[in-house]
C-alpha cells in the first residue's frame, strides 16, 4: 500500500525496549472496478515496530511511502483494522525530498 | 536429682519434663539445654517438680544454664498470656520473645562500659496548654491507666512522651517506647539520646545484629537500660523497673504481626501495663477505632492535642475533582500548577501514590493477556527501572517478555500507574526539578533510606514521589505541598477497615506538609469529592469520621462491637482447604455457645499464594471472654483433627487482614 504520511506519533518504546511508532497513511490512486477506472481515496491507521519504526521517527507529514505489512485488529475491544508495517520504502520525488533507505 | 518443667520451641502446646542434677525453685526463668529427638534444644525452665507424670525411666537428663539472670515471673506470665490469648504454644511464644542468640543458648560478649559524656540536656521547648495538661495527667497516674493521646499532626506528641519519660526516669523507673517501623527508630533514637544524655538507651528491632539485640535484652533484664525503644517485638523486653509504656502511632497496622505468633503489640502492651500496674500512653493523630471507642466510652482517658506546636495552622486540605478534566499522566492541572509554584518558591512537594513499581500490570491489547503470577492469584508488577516483572506477594521475578507470550504481539503495554511511572512523568513535565522517588525499591536498605532522608532534609530534592514509607512521623521543614493520587480505590475495598486505614494514611501524609514556619497545602485528586471520608479530611475532623465509622461498625456488628478470630487453611488445592475448614466448623458448632457464631468457609481474597490455595473461616462474638473460652477448646479439637499432609492451618485472633 502506498500513500502520504498524514500524521505520526512520537517514537516510543515497549517495556521490553522495542521501538514503536503509530501513524496514518493517506492513500490516493486509480483502480479498475467492474472494468471501469475509478479514483480511490482512503486513510489507514498504521503502526511500525522495530527497525521500520526507526525509519519513520523523523519523517515529515507529506512524505510518500510504500508500505508492506499485515492487517490486525486495533485491540480486543476495538476491531478496527490497523496496518502493521514490516517494510517501508520512501517514494522518490516527494515534496520534502527525504529519500532515506536503510 | 530433681525434675524441671521446660518450655521448648516446638509446635506442641505442652511442657516437657527433664531430670537435672541440681534444680531448685530459683531456676524458674533460666534457660536449660536438653536432649530432644536426635539433637539438643534450649528451653526455658518454668518450674521444678517433685515428680513427673512420665515414667522415671523415660525421663532424659538436661542441664540448667545459669550464665544470665533468670527471666522474672512477670515476663513468663506475659508469655503465658500471649499463649492463651493468641492460641499459640507457650514454648513457641517464649522462643519468639527471646532474642535468637539467647534462644540458641549463647550469650553476647559484653562491650566495655563507655562512660557517657556529661552533656547538658538541651533546652526544652515551651509546652502548649494542652501538652502541659497531658503531661500532668500522665504524671499523676499512680497505677495502671490507659491514656489515649489524640493529637493532630505536628501537635507535639513526642514532646509529651519525652516529658512523661523524663519524670519516670527521674523517679528511678524504666520506660518502654514502641514505634511502628524500624525505619523510624534511628531518627527517634537520635532525638531521645540527645534529650537524655547520660541515660542508657537501648533499641530493639529485627534489623539489629543478633549480638546487639541480645545485649539490648540483657541490658533491659538486668535493669541497666533506662529506656527501651523499639518496634513491636520490644513489648517482650523484660524490664524490672518498668514504670511507663508509650505506644506511638498506636493505630499502625504494623503493630500486629502477620505470621507465627500473630500478636498485636499495642494490645499486649496494654495487658502488660495492667499486669505491672503502670500507666500506658497510646498516641496517634488518627487513633484506631478500637482505641477511640475506648477513649470516648471512658475506658481509656482521652488527652486531646488540638493545636499544632510549631506551625501556626493545619495545612489547607482540598479535593480536586478529576471527573471534570482530562488528567495529564494522572496529574490534574491544579496539582501541576501547585507543584510549579513550589518549584518557583524553592519549597518541596510530595506526590503520594501508594503503589510501587512502574505499572501494576503488563497487558497485551491485541489478545487480552495480562501478566499473572504463576504462583499467586495476583498480577506481576512492571518494574521498568530494572526491566523486571515482580510479584509483590511471593517475590517471583521474570524478565519483561519481548512479545506477548500468548499471541506474539510485540506491542504489549503497561497499564495503570505506580511510583516509577509518576516519577518519569513528573521529571518530563518539570525537567529542571530534582525528582526523588521514595518507596521500598529505592530505599531497599537502611543505608539507602537514611541517605534519601538526608537528601530531603538537605533540600537536595524538589519533588518527592512516595508511598506510605514517607507518611509516618517525618518532619521535612521545606515540604509545603502534598498531592494525593490514586486513593479512590481504597474507598470501595471489601475490607471493613479499608476506610479507617485510608483516612489515617491520608491524614498522616497530609500532616507532612507545612510543619515548620511555612504554611502547608494538601490536594487530593478524586472522582468522589463529596465522599464523607474526604469531607472529614478537608475539615480536619477525625471525630466526625470516627463517629460515622463507629456507627456503621455497630450496626454491622463489626469490631470494636464484636470480637473476631480467623481460622486460615492452605493446601495445594482449594477443595482440600475448604474441606478442612468445613470439618473445623462442624467441630466448632458443637462447642459454640449462643454467643459465638461461625461463618462459612470461603476462599481468601488472595486465594492462591506461592502455589498454595487458601481459605478462611470467621468466628465472631460480641463477648470477648466467650470467644476466648470457645477458642481454647476449639483449638484443642483442631489439633486433634487429622488434617491432610499438605495442609497447614493457623488461628488469627483479632485479625486485621481478611
Amino acid at each position: 500500500m502506498s500513500g502520504k504520511l498524514l500524521e505520526r506519533g512520537v517514537l516510543r518504546y515497549t517495556p521490553a525496549g522495542v521501538p514503536a511508532i503509530e501513524f496514518r497513511l493517506g492513500h490516493e490512486s486509480e483502480q479498475l472496478e467492474a472494468e471501469k477506472l475509478r479514483r480511490v481515496e482512503c486513510e489507514m491507521a498504521c503502526i511500525a515496530l522495530g527497525t521500520p519504526a526507526l525509519m519513520l521517527k523523523d519523517a515529515s507529514p507529506g512524505s510518500g511511502l510504500n508500505l508492506e505489512g499485515f492487517i490486525a485488529a486495533r485491540s480486543v475491544k476495538s476491531r478496527t483494522p490497523v496496518l502493521h508495517v514490516t517494510k517501508i520504502e520512501y517514494l522518490e520525488g516527494n515534496e520534502n525530498g527525504i529519500q532515506t533507505e536503510e | 536429682m530433681s525434675i524441671v518443667r521446660i518450655a521448648l520451641d516446638v509446635p506442641l502446646p505442652r511442657l516437657f519434663d527433664y531430670r537435672v542434677a541440681d534444680g531448685t525453685a530459683a531456676d524458674r526463668g533460666r534457660r536449660a539445654a536438653v536432649p530432644f529427638g536426635s539433637g539438643e534444644k534450649i528451653g526455658l525452665v518454668l518450674g521444678v517438680a517433685a515428680e513427673s507424670d512420665q515414667p522415671p525411666e523415660k525421663l532424659k537428663t538436661g542441664s540448667v544454664l545459669r550464665d544470665m539472670p533468670a527471666l522474672p515471673d512477670d515476663w513468663i506470665e506475659l508469655c503465658e498470656f500471649c499463649a492463651r490469648y493468641y492460641q499459640y504454644p507457650l514454648g513457641q511464644v517464649i522462643g519468639f520473645a527471646l532474642p535468637p542468640m539467647l534462644r540458641r543458648g549463647k550469650l553476647p560478649r559484653r562491650p566495655k562500659e563507655k562512660p557517657s559524656p556529661a552533656v547538658a540536656p538541651p533546652a526544652l521547648p515551651d509546652l502548649l496548654e494542652e501538652q502541659q495538661a497531658a503531661v500532668a495527667a500522665i504524671g499523676a497516674a499512680t497505677g495502671f491507666e490507659t491514656f489515649l493521646l489524640h493529637g493532630v499532626t505536628g501537635s507535639g506528641k513526642t514532646e509529651v512522651y519525652l516529658r512523661a519519660i523524663d519524670a519516670v526516669l527521674a523517679a528511678g523507673g524504666q520506660a518502654l517506647m514502641l514505634v511502628p517501623e524500624i525505619a523510624l527508630t534511628p531518627q527517634l533514637e537520635g532525638r531521645v539520646r540527645n534529650r537524655f544524655p547520660g541515660r542508657h538507651i537501648v533499641s530493639a528491632h529485627s534489623g539489629l545484629a543478633e549480638a546487639a539485640r541480645a545485649r539490648s535484652f540483657l541490658d533491659a533484664l538486668e535493669g541497666r537500660a533506662d529506656i527501651v525503644l523499639g518496634t513491636r517485638l520490644s513489648v517482650f523486653m523484660p524490664m524490672p523497673r518498668l514504670k511507663l509504656i508509650v505506644v506511638d502511632e498506636e493505630h499502625d497496622p504494623s503493630f500486629k504481626q502477620q505470621d507465627g505468633l500473630r500478636y498485636s503489640a499495642r494490645d499486649v502492651a496494654v495487658f502488660r501495663a495492667k499486669q505491672v500496674g503502670v500507666p500506658i500512653v497510646l498516641g496517634s493523630a488518627t487513633p484506631s477505632l478500637e482505641s477511640f471507642h475506648h477513649g470516648t466510652s471512658g475506658r481509656y482517658r482521652l488527652l486531646p492535642l488540638t493545636r499544632r506546636a510549631v506551625a501556626e495552622t493545619l495545612p489547607e486540605v482540598r479535593t480536586v475533582d478529576t471527573r471534570k478534566e482530562k488528567l495529564q499522566d494522572g496529574l490534574s492541572a491544579d496539582l501541576i500548577a501547585a507543584i510549579g509554584e513550589r518549584l518557583a518558591r524553592r519549597e518541596q512537594s510530595l506526590v503520594f501514590l501508594n503503589r510501587r513499581g512502574y505499572a501494576p500490570v503488563l497487558a497485551c491489547p491485541a489478545c487480552g493477556w495480562i501478566s499473572h503470577c504463576r504462583r499467586c492469584a495476583a498480577n506481576l508488577v512492571v518494574h521498568l527501572a530494572d526491566k523486571r516483572l515482580r510479584c509483590h506477594h511471593c517475590g517471583l521475578e521474570a524478565a519483561i517478555p519481548k512479545a506477548c507470550p500468548d499471541c506474539g504481539n510485540l506491542d504489549i503495554q503497561p497499564f495503570g500507574r505506580g511510583t516509577q511511572r509518576l516519577e518519569a512523568a513528573l521529571q518530563e513535565r518539570f525537567p529542571e526539578a530534582r525528582v526523588l522517588r521514595i518507596d521500598r525499591d529505592s530505599a531497599n536498605s537502611p543505608t539507602k533510606w537514611q541517605a534519601l532522608l538526608a537528601a530531603i532534609h538537605a533540600g537536595e530534592a524538589d519533588v518527592l514521589v512516595g508511598t506510605q514509607m514517607l507518611a509516618k512521623g517525618h518532619d521535612f521543614p521545606l515540604l509545603t505541598l502534598v498531592g494525593v493520587v490514586g486513593a479512590d480505590a481504597a474507598l470501595f475495598a471489601a475490607d471493613f477497615r479499608a476506610p479507617e486505614r485510608l483516612f489515617a494514611q491520608l491524614m498522616q501524609v497530609g500532616g507532612r506538609s507545612g510543619r515548620a514556619e511555612l504554611p502547608g497545602e494538601v490536594l487530593i485528586q478524586t472522582e468522589y469529592p463529596d465522599h464523607p471520608l474526604y469531607r472529614a479530611l478537608t475539615d480536619h475532623d477525625y471525630a466526625a469520621f470516627a463517629a460515622t465509622q463507629l456507627a456503621d461498625r455497630e450496626s454491622a456488628g463489626f469490631p470494636p462491637f464484636a470480637f473476631q478470630a480467623l481460622l486460615r487453611a492452605e493446601a495445594k488445592e482449594m477443595a482440600t482447604s475448604l474441606a478442612f475448614l468445613a470439618e473445623a466448623k462442624a467441630e466448632g458448632l458443637a462447642l459454640a455457645g449462643p454467643q459465638v457464631s461461625l461463618y462459612d468457609p470461603v476462599p481468601m481474597r488472595l486465594f492462591r499464594l506461592m502455589n498454595l490455595e487458601r481459605g478462611q473461616l470467621l468466628v465472631e462474638s460480641p463477648h470477648r471472654p466467650a470467644l476466648q473460652v470457645f477458642l481454647t477448646s476449639w483449638s484443642e479439637r483442631l489439633r486433634a483433627l487429622k488434617a491432610p499432609r499438605d495442609l497447614r492451618w493457623h488461628l488469627d485472633v483479632d485479625p486485621l487482614e481478611f
